[in-house]
């Protein structure tokens, strides 16, 4: 199908475009230029509307055995009905949803592509086949690193063309994305009831540290030059003090660089930034990590929002999960998966009268308001900070001094003392706020074709009921946030999947996947993968992995 | 007073969120009142004989209610008479008036309830004032009365309120309790696991879980879960 998208107020950081009236046009599935559409064309009245790539969250957690386990985990949350079985699928869920109702809610936001943040690699297949039971959106996920025993046996050796090896080998057999990693040594650390909480802690049974884990997966994740740069979750998260090991890992990076993107992404950094010795005064470090982002140009983050309201956390950090579970005494369950890490499960409700829970939130909203808009990109840490359909609040918030001041009255006043945000006059313009989730989300996975609107990109489009002509974003808050909660328009690959929050039709989007063996010599592990499979996982190694023609519509990126 | 009587032996589930303010509403209304048989909505006049005696806020269910879910679900006045046997979730999440089950009950009676009253002359199955799956508490306020006997998992959860069982219960009464009152006048299997406040009462035998301590007039525990709960003879 072709569209032309006229009269549009378009807003496209990637290629510059601020506000500016403009038609576009679409072709088999594509943005394409004028001339290339021509007769059968559906046109779409675009007057008065904002026009902007569909959005893209680079860091959600939508399918794995962590979801699926929070579901199990948490009837609770399943009993919110979305949609009844009909021309779509049922969906349900209150924040935690079903396979459908994610991929529809994000299709009603105008969000058109989602990346699962963190894949155990042994469940792979898992992974794949709920990506697969997500409609409308595009997919990717990241399988975990910095704890696989593969990972801290080769950087003990420091045998880098192993290491590199490994990496490709793995990311191809889990038809995964890139690099992540999840508290480096301190899940295998875990597995003896211990943790890694600072870069220099040795992991049990390797003699190696964070420190050099982190180093040595950057240096070959560059040599791969993957799409994507590591991904980093960081030691010591959820602690009072660690936007220190936060800034220290950062500072890892500073020795590499690379023309397109970062070098590393450091994710949910929110959860990564707290100041003070405890619990007792913990305050706000997103100052100084805010400095350190804007000082250099090989780092992004993102922002692990929290939302007031239900969430859960599910991260492969399991002994952060355990400590949560201790701290506030909710359900937990705790995963383990062979040789490669774990992972843990507890319920959390974020409450605004709660000091620790108005702090997270306020730090949250300051990474968002101080790091510049080029490196931080929007996330709730899909469902650990709350729900992805509360972009829009987020959105709203850092557009609007007023309506900050607004929600700061009914916070605990601990974040008054705790935390800069009060004293915060920025306010991002809708600009800045549709590059955090548009066109920079795309930069930092690598995706040229994603999250803008010029000729050759994918035509993943949002149109939103409102001028960013007229409407003025910092007094009318309200209407920003209502209007960003449903599109006018989704349109995905060029079909026209949602409209004014209805779903329109049913489309099955991609799963990216990347391929990076031609860079390597596969002989160079074969013993070692025959060995260590052997020993000690509990599946042969011709059974592990994926294939891509399980996957149902997958796409290979070659890195070459 | 709306009287309700089935048209036929149901083979299949009914929801029915019917509390006794629809007895205030038109004939149009109540006629048109939607549930649903299975996955399938129905009318309220497809499935029972409708009929009125005086206009009080007041139901009478004549007949086999078993498969009949949800009956006095979120009420908060008036009163509700089941001639017959009920279903499930009778009486869940209600907030004030009565319940009267003239025959035995199903799981879930009386769930998460906060006020009101319910008694049932037969017995009862499972989940008597519990806390739905994955919620934190059970009921809070009100009574509920069997004169029979009752299944597993009697107030789980409980936050407040009295559960009175004149016959025997199963395992797990008060698991996780945090206040209120259960009086047990049979005999039951294990009592107070995971128990952090409240009174149970029992005049027959019971099993103590292990986490309870001797205490001047009976048992405290959960010691597990640091609890303070009183399992007492009665």
């Amino acid at each position: 199908m072709m569209l032309h998208i006229k009269n549009g107020i378009v807003i496209d950081p990637k290629n510059g475009i601020d506000a500016e009236k403009m038609d576009i046009f679409v072709k088999n599935g594509k943005i394409v230029e004028e001339s290339e559409v021509k007769g059968d064309v559906k046109v779409i009245d675009a007057s008065n509307k904002l026009v902007v790539a569909g959005g893209f969250d680079m860091h959600a957690h939508i399918a794995g055995s962590k979801i699926n386990v929070g579901r199990e985990m948490r009837p609770e949350e399943m009993r919110t009905v979305r949609l009844v079985a009909g021309k779509f699928r049922a969906s349900i869920g209150r924040v935690l949803l079903t396979s459908p109702a994610i991929g529809y809610e994000y299709a009603k936001m105008g969000y058109t592509s989602a990346f699962e943040a963190a894949q155990p690699p042994v469940g792979a297949l898992h992974t794949h086949e709920e990506l697969d039971a997500i409609p409308m959106i595009d997919k990717a996920a990241l399988p975990v690193f910095g704890n696989w025993h593969f990972v801290l046996k080769y950087v003990a050796e420091k045998n880098w063309e192993k290491l590199r090896t490994f990496i490709a080998w793995a990311i191809e057999r889990t038809k995964g994305f890139g690099v992540k990693v999840v508290n480096p040594g301190g899940v295998e650390a875990w597995m003896y009831g211990g943790n890694c909480k600072s870069l220099d802690d040795e992991v049990p049974g390797f003699g190696v540290t964070p420190r050099e884990i982190i180093t040595a997966l950057i240096q070959e994740t560059e040599n791969l030059n993957l799409s994507h740069s590591v991904h980093l979750h960081c030691n010591n998260l959820g602690t009072p003090g660690n936007y220190e090991t936060t800034i220290e890992s950062m500072k890892l990076a500073s020795k590499f660089s690379n023309d397109r993107r970062q070098v590393l992404h450091v994710t949910h950094v929110q959860f990564n930034a707290y100041s003070g010795s405890s619990w007792r005064d913990v305050g706000s470090g997103a100052a100084e990590i805010a400095k350190y982002v804007n000082s250099v140009d090989n780092i992004t983050i993102d922002m692990g929002q929290p939302i007031f309201g239900h969430a859960t956390a599910m991260t492969g950090d399991a002994p952060f999960q355990f400590t949560l579970h201790k701290l506030t005494g909710a359900r937990w369950s705790n995963k383990d998966s062979e040789i490669e890490g774990g992972a843990g499960i507890v319920p959390i409700g974020y409450l605004p009268k709660n000091p620790i829970h108005a702090l997270q939130w306020a730090i949250g909203l300051e990474l968002g308001l101080l790091v510049d808009s080029d490196k931080v990109v929007l996330s709730t840490d899909y469902p650990n900070g709350g729900p992805f359909t509360e972009y829009p609040y987020i959105m709203a918030m850092l557009m609007s001094r007023k309506m900050r001041e607004k929600e700061l009255e009914r916070v605990s006043p601990y974040v008054q003392k705790a935390t800069g945000l009060a004293a915060i006059d920025r306010e991002k313009t809708l600009f800045e706020v549709i590059q955090m989730t548009r066109s920079l989300p795309a930069r930092v996975m690598g995706l040229d074709s994603k999250g803008h609107l010029g000729f050759g990109a994918d035509a993943d489009i949002a149109i939103y009921n409102f001028d960013p002509l007229t409407v003025d974003v910092t007094n009318d808050f309200e209407t920003v946030y209502k209007v960003f909660k449903t599109s006018a328009y989704t349109i995905k690959g060029g079909e026209i999947i949602a409209m004014n929050g209805e779903l329109v039709k049913e489309v099955w989007g991609r799963t990216f996947w990347v391929d990076a063996t031609s860079k390597v010599e596969m002989e160079a592990i074969e013993s070692d993968l025959d060995e260590m499979f052997s020993k000690y996982y509990s599946l042969e190694r011709q059974n592990y992995g994926v294939e891509e023609s399980w996957i149902k519509k997958p796409e290979r990126l070659v890195m070459g | 007073m709306l009287i309700l009587k089935p048209k036929f032996d149901f083979e299949i589930s009914v929801e029915a969120e019917i509390t006794p303010a629809l007895a205030l509403a038109t004939d149009e209304e109540i006629s048109n009142y939607q549930v649903y048989y299975g996955k399938d909505k129905a009318k309220l006049s497809d499935l029972f004989e409708i009929s009125r005696e005086g206009d009080d806020a007041k139901l009478l269910l004549d007949g086999d209610f078993s498969k009949v879910k949800w009956i006095g679900a979120r009420m908060d006045e008036g009163e509700i008479v089941v001639k017959g046997d009920i279903g499930d979730h009778c009486g869940a999440y209600m907030t004030g008036g009565k319940i009267v089950v003239e025959g035995n009950a199903l799981d879930w009676i009386g769930a998460e309830m906060k006020g009101g009253e319910i008694e049932v002359n037969g017995n009862v199955r499972n989940y008597v004032g519990c806390a739905y799956w994955g919620n934190m508490t059970g009921m809070t306020g009100g009574k509920i009365t069997v004169k029979g006997n009752a299944g597993n998992y009697i107030g789980e959860k409980m936050g407040g309120g009295e559960i009175e069982i004149m016959g025997d219960t199963g395992d797990f009464v008060g698991t996780e309790m945090k206040d209120g009152t259960i009086v047990i006048h049979g005999n039951c299997g294990f009592v107070g696991g995971d128990m952090k406040g409240g009174t149970i009462k029992i005049k027959g035998n019971f099993e103590l879980v292990p986490g309870f301590r001797k205490v001047e007039d009976g048992f405290e525990g959960d010691v597990n879960a640091g609890g303070k709960g009183k399992v007492l003879q009665l």
